[in-house]
């Protein structure tokens, strides 16, 4: 209570009441966009989601049964857009998932933000300094709790050296960055759509975490929606668009936007017009036999419905499980938490007699 | 552990608001903050009309995963509500609850019922037969609760009761007549004396 008391009324920059997680009510960290395009924090989706039944959306109630991955472009966005309050929340979450024992997964940010970095070599003012110092510190002190881990775990042979790999890669990426406090211009280039490569125009946020304008989506005739970028397919049918984003981006260009409206408007149908149909894949998935509370790392299905494959060799609390489906096909994708799977884990078949009979959510 | 940061945020933004919504959460002790108190006012036009309620909030560890677990502490009779415990039977505060919602939004949905009761969907079995069956008495009663234990003469109705009672009567009929008569202490006393 304290510490939240001291972190709202301090001098920090404010945000806009878009970026606040409706369930935290806190600025949105590693923001996760479901289907119906509401934005939440990771974790609040992953806790306000059933692991027995379909979950709904807590802003529209829209069903869903896959946990999406975190939308990397809002994460980067918000990142740059409200440095101090973002990396607040950051050493606030690591706090919570210290004492849980299960972390989110690592962001790789440089890869997005070397662009917004050119021009930022102002050395830090004090307060980023004193910031980053005691962010240090936590990096630390998860190096030692990793540790902790790869020892209390009996040695079952090869997994020691997978774990000196673990905590090499314990690095917290927006800890890493030596940045000012000020926040960046966003630009254009941050706000790509992953097709077409234009500002994004309506976009809509694959349960990949990939950020389309909602014309290309709807371009592909396929049965299900695959993302261009990271072949996972889209569990659900049309996405909607992601509200916040836009008027964000309206805010952000509106010359450049009202230019992209033109454009797309010459070359495509509204596509809005296709979504009545999009409720036939949650009919489908929702009966059959379950494992509560277990997800699959690949696709997300939350619980996950009929055969499970749970992976042996991973250390991690959350554990490392795939769903039927993406146990056989050949996926590269990493874990959905900050699991340290590789190909060389086993895996075990676990079925579940758990049937999800009386469960009305079919309707 | 409830997300107390939540708790605090909410409680904020209530009482930046209170002055147009009437609806006030206050924690019953600054040590605990999962402990709380509701009010809200009783809506108008309805036999609830210029009445204030008081509800008891207490909040689950998984709070806002979880809803919070809401009564009445206020006697009110209503179809939805229990005229003996206060339970509220309201699908937002069990399976319909999301933790979007907050504990003034479900306070404005408690106010809401009290527009519009579901008598089909009874909590308390006997006010809504009296609801469907003879709407005429249902309002009246509704009305007299309101009067007698809604209204700021009745809050202070067990300090009534207890000076009643320090007078020689039998707590049960002090209580009944201060109910009977609406609260006012020198007609409950002139009734207990002639009865």
């Amino acid at each position: 209570m304290e510490n939240h008391h001291i972190s709202s009324e301090s001098e920090e920059e404010e945000f806009s009441d878009r970026f606040v997680c409706c369930m935290c009510l806190e600025l949105l960290y590693k923001p996760i966009v479901l289907s119906c395009g509401h934005v939440s924090c990771f974790w609040c989706v992953h806790r306000s989601m059933s692991g027995e039944k379909q979950s709904h959306c807590p802003l529209c109630r829209h069903p869903y049964n896959h946990f999406p991955t975190i939308c990397q472009l809002l994460h980067c966005l918000l990142l740059n857009s409200y440095p101090v309050a973002y990396k607040k929340r950051e050493l606030q979450i690591l706090e919570e998932e210290k004492k849980t024992g299960y972390f989110s997964p690592q962001l790789d940010v440089q890869a997005w933000s070397s662009q917004a970095n050119q021009d930022s070599n102002i050395p830090g003012d004090s307060v980023s300094k004193e910031l980053s110092a005691s962010m240090q510190e936590t990096v630390f002190d998860s190096y030692n709790l990793n540790n902790a881990i790869a020892v209390s775990r009996p040695a079952d042979g090869g997994d020691y050296e997978g774990m000196e790999n673990v905590t090499e890669q314990v690095k917290y990426p927006l800890l890493s960055q030596q940045q000012s406090g000020s926040p960046k211009q966003i630009s254009v280039a941050d706000v790509l759509c992953a097709a077409c490569k234009q500002l994004l125009f309506r976009p809509v946020v694959l349960n990949c975490g990939h950020v389309y304008c909602e014309s290309c989506i709807v371009k592909q005739d396929e049965e299900k929606i695959r993302c261009q970028v990271c072949q996972s397919f889209h569990p659900a049918r049309y996405p909607k668009v992601c509200l916040d984003l836009q008027n964000f981006l309206i805010e952000q260009f509106p010359k450049e936007l009202a230019h992209r409206r033109d454009g797309v408007q010459r070359n495509h149908v509204n596509p809005t017009t296709c979504e009545g149909k999009s409720s036939k894949e949650a009919e489908k998935s929702s009966s059959g036999s379950y494992h509560r509370g277990v997800g699959c790392d690949y696709c997300g299905m939350y619980p996950i419905i009929g055969d499970r494959y749970r992976c042996k060799d991973c250390v991690e609390k959350i554990g490392f499980d795939l769903c039927n489906d993406c146990y056989n096909t050949s996926s590269k994708l990493p874990g959905r938490f900050n699991q340290q799977h590789t190909a060389e884990h086993q895996f075990e078949l676990i079925r579940s007699d758990i049937i999800r009979g009386s469960v009305k959510d079919n309707e | 552990m409830v997300d107390f940061a939540r708790v605090q945020k909410e409680l904020q933004e209530c009482s930046r608001d209170i002055e147009r919504s009437g609806i006030k959460v206050v924690p019953k002790s600054d040590a605990n903050l999962a402990c709380l108190l509701g009010t809200i006012p009783g809506p108008i036009g309805t036999p609830y009309e210029g009445g204030t309620f008081q509800i008891d909030i207490s909040l689950p560890d998984a709070y806002p995963f979880e809803p919070p677990k809401m009564q009445f502490t206020t006697k009110v009779w209503h179809p939805n509500i229990s005229s003996q415990s206060g339970a509220i039977c309201l699908d937002i505060l069990k399976d319909q609850w999301s933790p979007a919602l907050t504990l003034k939004t479900a306070l404005l949905s408690v106010q809401a019922l009290l527009s519009a009761p579901q008598p089909d969907d009874p909590q308390d079995a006997v006010v809504a037969q009296q609801y469907l069956r003879d709407y005429q008495t249902f309002v009246g009663t509704a009305r007299y609760w309101t009067e007698s234990f809604a209204k700021s003469s009745s809050i202070g109705i067990d300090e009534k009761v207890k000076r009643l009672v320090e007078m020689g009567f039998p707590e049960g009929r002090a209580r009944s007549a201060l109910e009977t008569v609406g609260g006012d202490e020198n007609l409950a006393l002139e009734t207990l004396c002639s009865g």
